[in-house]
């Protein structure tokens, strides 16, 4: 009896004791190694200047949340040593990282959640494709006035297809510096590429696909030839991969002139001679050719066992494949009947909840995740591309290999890639549910090209604002 | 003579100011019910303003119904004291620990506690020697010094460990998180309902108020029902309601509604069936594309039918959860009853095995599913690899000449939905097995002695006496499996990429309403679904109950 009065009391004890010991504030995070400073660049195309932005001073401390989505441990490492460098920097300011799910652990799902609860962060990133349905449904805060606040702060200084639409104004679909709209800064960008496995081209005896870019000769049927001479090695081995999202198959469909939307973006264009042939071209690299590996099948697995030649995937994926056990580099992708690969600027953004208490402060913070040298510590991962146009942050992306050739990425973004990006004019997650499934049945052979141009613009179009 | 003159001074008085209590409590809550309509209490959202102005009429009027009894000295008064005031108690300590910040340290007791178990660890080895003391009653001495070493050590351990994980600076955030106007009210409103409570708790009051027994087993028996309760009504009941009302709204979870009417469920359920005059006819020719989209086609020789929908991935999304549930249930059903009267023998290993097949039905869904998507990969799983095994051993060994097929699990929409249903029948039916092997075990043996001596065999055993006797387990699991089965997502969320699957062939319902209501920002939309997806299954299991009462023998 006494005993058990004993343990009656200790178990009470520890558990108020618990409860108290929960809410002790969190200890700080304690801070990595910063990545070495790069080497001297290679040859880059465009060079603007870097405006540094004054940042307002703060008047008391304030405590910033902030997050971004890392798609690995390297890169939560990076993200928290950046911020508590910003931390020490940013006057008046105490930051707090939280490292969000990967793209597989539903990171926009989640943060949506915690928008619609009010517990959303200061400062969160996006991918592009959502900014439209987080400014129109004022989630995310309008920075412009705070921009235009800001002494030497330049548009100019981003790429202008990520910047076209964060400076969209939907209420008189103007765009700009002088839009009156600012919905965020860029916080990355990358193009696609693809990666080779160098020890299968040898033994197939095809030609070095890197060669014939830079002889100019990398085209459609060069590819091809290469693709095929690859297949031939055995029936287990593939000359093309690429997975089963609107990125891959887009750029097909962009490289023969064609493309999703018109170029307004404000109806299907998915019926168009352009847009067909390249969907045409790319199903004879499953139908006719047999060249790719199977359409929907995830082609990383085999990728990293060897079996394919060619890859297609974005800078994001260096890290992981820089694990393989062949010989590998990587080659933008080939010119289309258009003259260009049809490439995609793929990008996020750095966006501030509109709930903010502190949105100055949120505002410094923007710009000091999106400074040349802060992009440059992310780039320095081998994960995405500096968003700056800047001489500093190509000399910051290219110095850190493998790839050898990491000016392929580079070169893909010069070739005037189509930015992905919102919808203004409607709903881009539907109409990404429509295509896929349409664009999938035409690549698998349940459908032919004829009867989806007849068809989908149909039922794509009712995704628009009338 | 007047029951008052029986009642201490003590207790009228606490009695005379409980009825007090009440009047004012109802006039406060009669304002509550009229301050969000005349603008005291602004910013609320419709549902939220009808929310507090039904919930606080309701309490005036119980609080005004008690002050009425309390001032007749009936029990009733007591009773409905007793419930407003607990309730409102347990919001002010809710109150108090959200403002405290109680909620939000959960996360940082991940990372505190770990550093003070080994202190706790002191404390409980202090305990233990408590323990001893009883092998030492016949030395007092020893007992004595013993004890003063087991209450220093417990003592030593508690506060180490109170100290590693910052309890005090803990205490203290909360209460510095308690200074502020609403801290201090809910603090406050926590003592005064606590104080209300003890009022009419008391064994005093109850007398004064002619209590029965009955009276105390019923306060008794809700006080003990109402965590659950709570829960009940606030985590799952409350967000039901919810959704019903957001499914007559246009709700995207972040603006204010507009009210919609019954549109969302006109749209889910405009369906039409137009006759083709060639089975290729383009749908645009027969409908309205700008509000129909072609479902599919029905070919009759020259001729076809045309599904149209408004919404065609609802219906997609109906047709391929129906076509899982029709092949996923008698998977996950039948070979588990076989299973079950297989384990059920008294073999040898057969415990061993009983836990082989629970496995998968306490594995994580996600990890099984990631496991399954490497194992279907066309070019490098290993389902695929030992079929090429096999086909290249027979073509050897019988020169078959078979072709090996190199199965697109995921990949093909002839295959996709069939990847799943393996996926769902695996994992459901080692659950499905321990329940009928519940159900086997509580049938009489002597049946069968009697089926035996009689001559029957075993089969004629198991469909006249297994079967029959299992009749009530075999509707539990049928219902079960079905209702699970009908809500299938997991699985087909992270094998397939995209979830939907090749050609929407792995849409299913909660999929699709998930998808509208968390990426395409349609809350009410998806509600809808959610309210049409609960009638489809209501449906389907009354069907079943109707037929388990009319097959059932043993219902006694």
């Amino acid at each position: 009896m006494k005993h058990k009065l004993n343990w009656k009391v200790l178990s009470l004890f520890a558990a108020i004791a618990m409860l108290f010991a929960a809410c002790a504030p969190a200890a700080t995070e304690v801070a990595t190694e910063a990545p070495a400073e790069p080497a001297q660049p290679a040859a880059t195309e465009v060079v603007a200047t870097e405006a540094p932005a004054e940042p307002a001073p703060a008047a008391e401390e304030v405590a910033l949340r902030w997050r971004t989505r890392p798609d690995n441990q390297e890169e939560i490492d990076v993200y928290s040593n950046i911020s508590s460098e910003l931390d020490g920097q940013l006057e008046g300011i105490t930051l707090t990282y939280e490292p969000g799910g990967t793209e597989g652990a539903n990171y926009q799902e989640q943060l949506r959640a915690e928008v619609a609860a009010g517990t959303a962060p200061d400062v969160f990133w996006i991918p592009g494709t959502d900014v439209a349905d987080f400014a129109t449904r004022g989630l995310i805060l309008n920075m412009a006035d705070l921009a235009a606040a800001t002494d030497g702060f330049d548009v100019a200084a981003f790429y202008p297809g990520p910047m076209y639409h964060l400076t969209y104004n939907p209420e008189t679909g103007a765009d700009g510096a002088e839009s009156g709209a600012l919905w965020g800064l860029p916080r990355d960008v990358s193009t696609f590429a693809l990666y080779l496995n160098l020890d299968l081209i040898n033994e197939a005896g095809a030609p070095d696909p890197r060669e014939l870019a830079a002889n100019g000769e990398w085209n459609w049927d060069a590819f091809l030839d290469v693709a095929q001479k690859t297949r031939a090695l055995g029936s287990d081995i593939y000359g093309y991969g690429a997975s089963a999202w609107w990125g891959p198959y887009g750029t097909w469909l962009n490289a023969a002139g064609g493309g999703f939307f018109t170029p307004d973006r404000a109806a299907c264009a998915l019926d168009t001679e352009e847009s067909l042939a390249g969907l045409a071209f790319q199903a004879s690299l499953y139908q006719d050719y047999d060249v790719a590996t199977p359409y929907g099948e995830d082609p990383e697995p085999p990728f990293r066992a060897g079996k394919v030649a060619m890859f297609q995937n974005g800078r994001w994926a260096t890290p992981g494949v820089r694990t393989v056990e062949f010989e590998w580099d990587v080659v933008e992708l080939p010119k289309g009947p258009a003259g260009n690969a049809g490439n995609w600027l793929f990008w996020g953004a750095y966006v501030v909840n509109a709930k903010t208490e502190h949105p100055e402060e949120a505002w410094q913070l923007v710009q000091a995740l999106t400074t040349a040298e802060t992009q440059g510590k992310v780039a320095a991962l081998g994960a995405n591309i500096p968003s700056r146009v800047s001489q500093e942050a190509f000399d910051a992306f290219l110095t850190f290999t493998p790839p050898a050739n990491n000016q392929a990425f580079l070169n893909g973004l010069a070739d005037s890639p189509a930015t992905e990006g919102p919808l203004w004019a409607g709903s881009w997650p539907e109409y990404d549910k429509i295509m896929g499934p349409a664009i999938q049945a035409v690549l698998t052979g349940g459908r032919t090209v004829e009867d989806f141009g007849a068809t989908i613009c149909d039922e794509a179009n009712k995704v628009f604002n009338q | 003579m007047s029951n008052t003159t029986l009642v201490d001074s003590k207790t009228l008085l606490i009695i005379r100011g409980s009825t007090l209590w009440r009047i004012f409590f109802a006039i406060v809550t009669a304002g509550l019910a009229v301050a969000p309509w005349v603008g005291v209490i602004s910013g609320l959202p419709l549902w939220q303003k009808i929310l507090l102005s039904a919930l606080s009429f309701l309490a005036a009027v119980a609080s005004g119904i008690a002050a009425f009894d309390l001032a007749k000295m009936r029990h009733r008064g007591r009773i409905i004291s007793l419930a407003l005031d607990y309730l409102a108690f347990v919001a002010s300590f809710v109150v108090v620990l959200n403002t405290g910040k109680v909620f939000v340290g959960i996360d940082a007791l991940a990372d505190t506690f770990g550093r003070g178990i080994p202190y706790l660890g002191i404390a409980f080895l202090g305990y233990l020697i408590t323990t001893l003391e009883d092998r030492l009653t016949q030395r007092q001495v020893e007992e004595f010094y013993l004890k003063q070493i087991s209450q220093i050590i417990i003592i030593a351990g508690v506060i180490l460990f109170l100290w590693q994980v910052k309890a005090i600076e803990g205490f203290i955030f909360v209460l510095e998180n308690l200074f502020n106007p609403a801290g201090l009210v809910s603090l406050v409103g926590l003592a005064v309902f606590g104080i209300a409570i003890w009022a009419m708790w008391r064994e005093n009051t109850a007398i004064a108020l002619r209590a029965k027994v009955h009276h105390e087993h019923l306060l008794n028996g809700w006080l003990f029902l109402s965590p659950n309760l709570l829960g009940f009504l606030i985590f799952f009941a409350g967000p039901l309601l919810l959704s019903l009302y957001f499914s007559f709204t246009d709700s995207d979870a972040f603006n204010t509604p507009n009210w919609l009417g019954f549109d969302n469920y006109a749209k889910i359920l405009n369906i039409r069936l137009v006759p083709l005059d060639s089975p290729t006819q383009l749908a645009r020719d027969v409908v309205d594309i700008k509000v129909y989209d072609e479902v599919g086609r029905i070919k009759f020789g020259n001729s076809g039918l045309l599904v149209a929908a408004a919404d065609k991935f609802f219906w997609l999304a109906l047709r391929n959860t129906l076509t899982f549930t029709l092949f996923a249930v008698p998977l996950s059903v039948i070979p588990a009853l076989l299973l079950a009267n297989i384990l059920n023998s008294k073999l040898p290993g057969m415990k061993f095995f009983r836990a082989v097949y629970f496995i998968p039905s306490i594995a994580a869904i996600v990890g099984i599913s990631l496991v399954w998507q490497w194992l279907y990969n066309a070019t490098i799983g290993y389902i695929n690899y030992f079929i090429t095994l096999g086909i290249d051993f027979t073509n050897t060994l019988f020169n078959a000449g078979i072709i090996d097929p190199k199965i697109q699990w995921v990949s093909n929409e002839n295959t996709a939905l069939l990847s799943v249903i393996i996926i769902a029948a695996w994992q459901t039916m080692g659950f499905n097995t321990v329940l009928f092997l519940a159900g086997l075990q509580n049938i009489p043996g002597e049946l069968y002695e009697a089926a035996t001596v009689d001559g029957a065999g075993s089969w004629a055993r198991f469909w006249s006496i297994t079967l029959p006797m299992l009749a009530p387990s075999t509707f539990y699991v049928i219902t079960t499996t079905t209702i699970q089965a009908m809500q299938v997502f997991e699985q087909v969320f992270i094998l397939m990429n995209p979830a939907e699957g090749p050609n929407n062939s792995t849409l299913t319902l909660v999929l699709y309403l998930y998808r509208s209501g968390f990426i395409n920002f349609k809350q009410g939309y998806a509600s809808a679904i959610a309210w049409v997806l609960f009638i489809v299954i209501f449906g389907l299991t009354m069907i079943q109950f109707q037929n388990q009462r009319r097959s059932s023998i043993y219902e006694s």
